[in-house]
């Protein structure tokens, strides 16, 4: 018998607590006397920033380790999972690692009663307005808290790593034990504040714990995935040399104006996306003129509509607008579908005033140069409507 | 005697008059915030549809051009790591040949050469320096993220010193690792190439539209060019994706990457650190926004800040070439 963990993790951000989690489940899982096994999966490198990723763990009570490593050690991608842990909330969008992947659930691998352990603030039922239809029952548990993003070298600690293990605990102790999970902690560590953070995960993650933090998902519940796999050409239907057509030339002013590679949109990479309020623009063009990814299109009138599926949520764009809650980064998980924001505004500027500044809140959550070195929240304001408030750039106002 | 040096060309004067139409559009694997894809974006925008691009093995090949994740609208080359100015050389060849056989049409194509610092600075530097002596014109442009950050992040000849790399992980005791200094390519090219007639450095978004114009002037003033671009790159430098802009600006203003063009012999300073706002920041602005210098102690702020000031208040041309001048003495 093998059990699967696969550990989905932003690309480089939460790479190396991925990894971490990933030896320390083959660690513990040894102790306990069991064969275990753990890799990446080898299509993710080169990682880049933002891109779901996986890890995984293999763990056996019988077989021997020669058997377990020619079983799991040769695949590219596990066909199914035990456990599936998410890092980052907003990846139960979908996730789209590579173009030939195409736009897939989150839960795609989890099995018959299998388990997807998601580190969160929201609901499970909050979630499963993204998630995709299974045709079993399988269990959403949530792990409270934020997505710990940090950098490829500065290691942010703040024991999220601790803490899945001590949630895997509770979802299979046979799998690894909250016992072994404690004193393999305390050995390594010798703190003992992470054994006691793996140990309060395991408690919220039990049947008894008030509130209940585990789901039983039915297969009612959840979404019809509206994304299909692609389907690769034969190597006898690729062109000569195995050129690759380029992207069709086109561009007209307007939104959706600009032809763009259809193959692959990539906007899963993204934990926020920029929202904005067209009324206070003053179409410095920067916005468009710094995206990397071209997301931005001309309009008419001097506006910049932005193509969200390709928007890959990196902030530039709010970084360098000079204007006050205009462009406002936003958890992605408030938007549930990609359309264009433009257009909403033309329809109806009022309308799309208060939708946009609901979807914004209040809080505006946002990182320091260096990533791995903590959150920052403020409170923004809602502008009244054509209120031009210029702001300082970052930098200027630190030195 | 100096003469002003002129270049038929056509100026973008200001953000707002910069091409709309992407050559490079969306749909790649890049990082988020990848200023290196902003600099490609850039130069293909100037260069317009009838262009053709090569470019080495690097990061911005394999984000790029993998299967389905291509977004290019212009016909886009692979070529070895070490091969982007043979391949360069090659492709113009190839296109004069065509034009003289009278096989396609006799119109002006551009030919650029995109390589990574590892590819240009390192590698394939030999091919590089043959291109500019040629009579083709061809303009290489080395993107410059100061790692191999295809392969997650390995040292190359142009990573800041200090720095946390794959090959150089900083110990307690060894905290600098990366102990080379980082190769001034532009300068060693400017001065090797007496016939090349535009070298230049840039970075893709500052000052706005600089970049634009020197590969407008590149590929308007005849002959092999090459420009160095200043790439923040928020893998390996370690920094939130939101603020590639303004690495690129802090390094700029530190002083650290001089911006400059070199025409026909001549030193032009597109962005001069010392006169420019209340003259150089201190590096250590520069420096402690960055995961990958966050190892460095005060002694190494401190020779690093020594460095570069030697670098804009000793060298006979500021910023561009090692030089201090004539001993008289004999030794």
């Amino acid at each position: 018998m093998i059990k699967r963990v696969e550990v989905n993790y932003r690309g480089i951000f939460q790479k190396n607590l991925g990894k971490k989690i990933g030896s320390d489940i083959v660690m513990i899982a040894s102790r306990m006397g069991q064969k275990a096994f753990s890799n990446g999966r080898y299509s993710d490198s080169p990682e880049r920033n933002g891109i779901p990723c996986k890890y995984f763990a293999f763990v056996s009570p019988d077989l021997p380790e020669e058997e377990l490593e020619a079983e799991c050690g040769a695949k590219l991608e596990i066909d199914e999972t035990n456990i599936s842990v998410v890092l980052d909330d907003t990846m139960c969008k979908g996730v789209e690692p590579w173009g030939w992947h195409g736009i897939r659930p989150i839960n795609e691998k989890v099995i018959k009663d299998g388990c997807l352990l998601v580190v969160s603030r929201k609901k499970p039922e909050e979630l499963l307005k993204f998630i995709g239809k299974k045709p079993y029952n399988y269990r959403i548990a949530i792990l409270d808290g934020d997505a710990s993003l940090a950098g490829l070298w500065v290691n942010k600690d703040d024991l999220t790593h601790e803490r899945i293990l001590g949630g895997i605990a509770a979802i299979d102790p046979a799998l690894i034990s909250i016992e072994a999970v404690e004193s393999y902690l305390m050995e390594k560590t010798k703190q003992k504040h992470r054994a006691e953070a793996a140990r309060a995960a395991f408690e919220s993650l039990r049947a008894e714990a008030k509130p209940p933090r585990v789901k039983l998902v039915t297969p009612k519940e959840g979404i019809d995935w509206p994304h299909e796999k692609p389907v690769l050409p034969k190597w006898f239907e690729m062109q000569e040399g195995a050129v690759v057509p380029a992207v069709k030339r086109g561009f007209e002013v307007g939104p959706r104006g600009q032809s763009r590679n259809a193959m692959f949109k990539r906007g899963t990479t993204k934990t926020q996306r920029p929202a904005v309020r067209f009324d206070l623009c003053t179409k410095c063009t920067l916005c468009w003129a710094e995206c990397p990814d071209e997301c931005f299109d001309p309009t008419k009138d001097g506006f910049y509509d932005i193509e969200y599926q390709y928007c890959v949520g990196c902030g530039k764009c709010a970084e360098i607008c000079p204007v006050k809650e205009c462009i406002v980064m936003v958890d992605e998980l408030r938007f549930e579908d990609d359309s264009s924001p433009y257009e909403h505004w033309k329809k109806d500027s009022k309308d799309y005033i208060q939708w946009v500044e609901d979807k914004k809140g209040k809080d505006r959550v946002s990182y320091p140069f260096v990533t791995g070195k903590g959150i920052t929240v403020t409170q923004g304001e809602v502008m009244p409507e054509g209120k031009i408030v210029g702001i300082k750039k970052t930098e200027e106002a630190e030195l | 005697m100096s003469t002003v040096p002129t270049i038929d060309y056509e100026k973008i004067k200001g953000v707002h008059k910069v091409p709309l139409e992407e050559l490079y559009t969306s749909g790649h694997r890049t990082c988020q915030g990848c200023e290196s894809a902003t600099t490609m974006r850039g130069f293909i925008k100037v260069a317009g549809p009838r262009t053709v691009v090569t470019g080495s093995t690097g990061c911005m090949y394999v984000a790029n051009t993998s299967y389905l994740t291509t977004p290019w609208i212009v016909p886009w080359m692979h070529t070895q790591l070490g091969a982007g100015g043979s391949s360069a050389v090659g492709m113009a060849a190839g296109l004069r040949a065509l034009k003289r056989k009278g096989k396609i049409k006799d119109e002006k194509i551009n030919v650029i050469n995109f390589s990574g610092d590892l590819g240009a600075g390192d590698m394939g530097i030999g091919g590089i320096s043959a291109a500019l002596q040629s009579d083709y014109d061809l303009l290489i442009i080395m993107y410059d993220n100061e790692s191999a950050a295809n392969t997650d992040i390995q040292a190359t000849g142009l990573t800041t010193y200090g720095a946390q790399t794959t090959f150089t992980p900083p110990g307690t005791k060894h905290p600098i690792m990366q102990r080379r200094w980082k190769k001034n390519v532009a300068g060693m090219l400017a001065v090797g190439h007496r016939t090349c007639r535009y070298v230049a450095t840039a970075c893709a978004t500052y000052p706005p539209t600089d970049y634009l114009n020197k590969v407008q002037k590149a590929l308007n003033i005849g002959g092999p060019t090459f420009i160095h671009t200043y790439d923040p790159c928020p893998k390996g430098w370690d920094y939130h994706p939101r603020f590639s802009h303004d690495l690129g600006e802090l390094g700029i203003k530190s002083g650290l990457y001089p911006l400059y063009e070199v025409v026909d012999g001549q030193v032009i300073y597109t962005y001069d650190a010392r006169k420019s706002g209340k003259g150089r920041i201190p590096v250590k602005d520069f420096l402690t926004k960055q995961g990958r210098f966050d190892h460095l102690k005060e002694e190494h702020f401190t020779y690093i800040q020594k460095m570069v000031d030697e670098q804009w208040d000793e060298w006979e041309i500021p910023g561009v070439a090692p030089i201090k001048g004539i001993l008289k003495a004999r030794i």
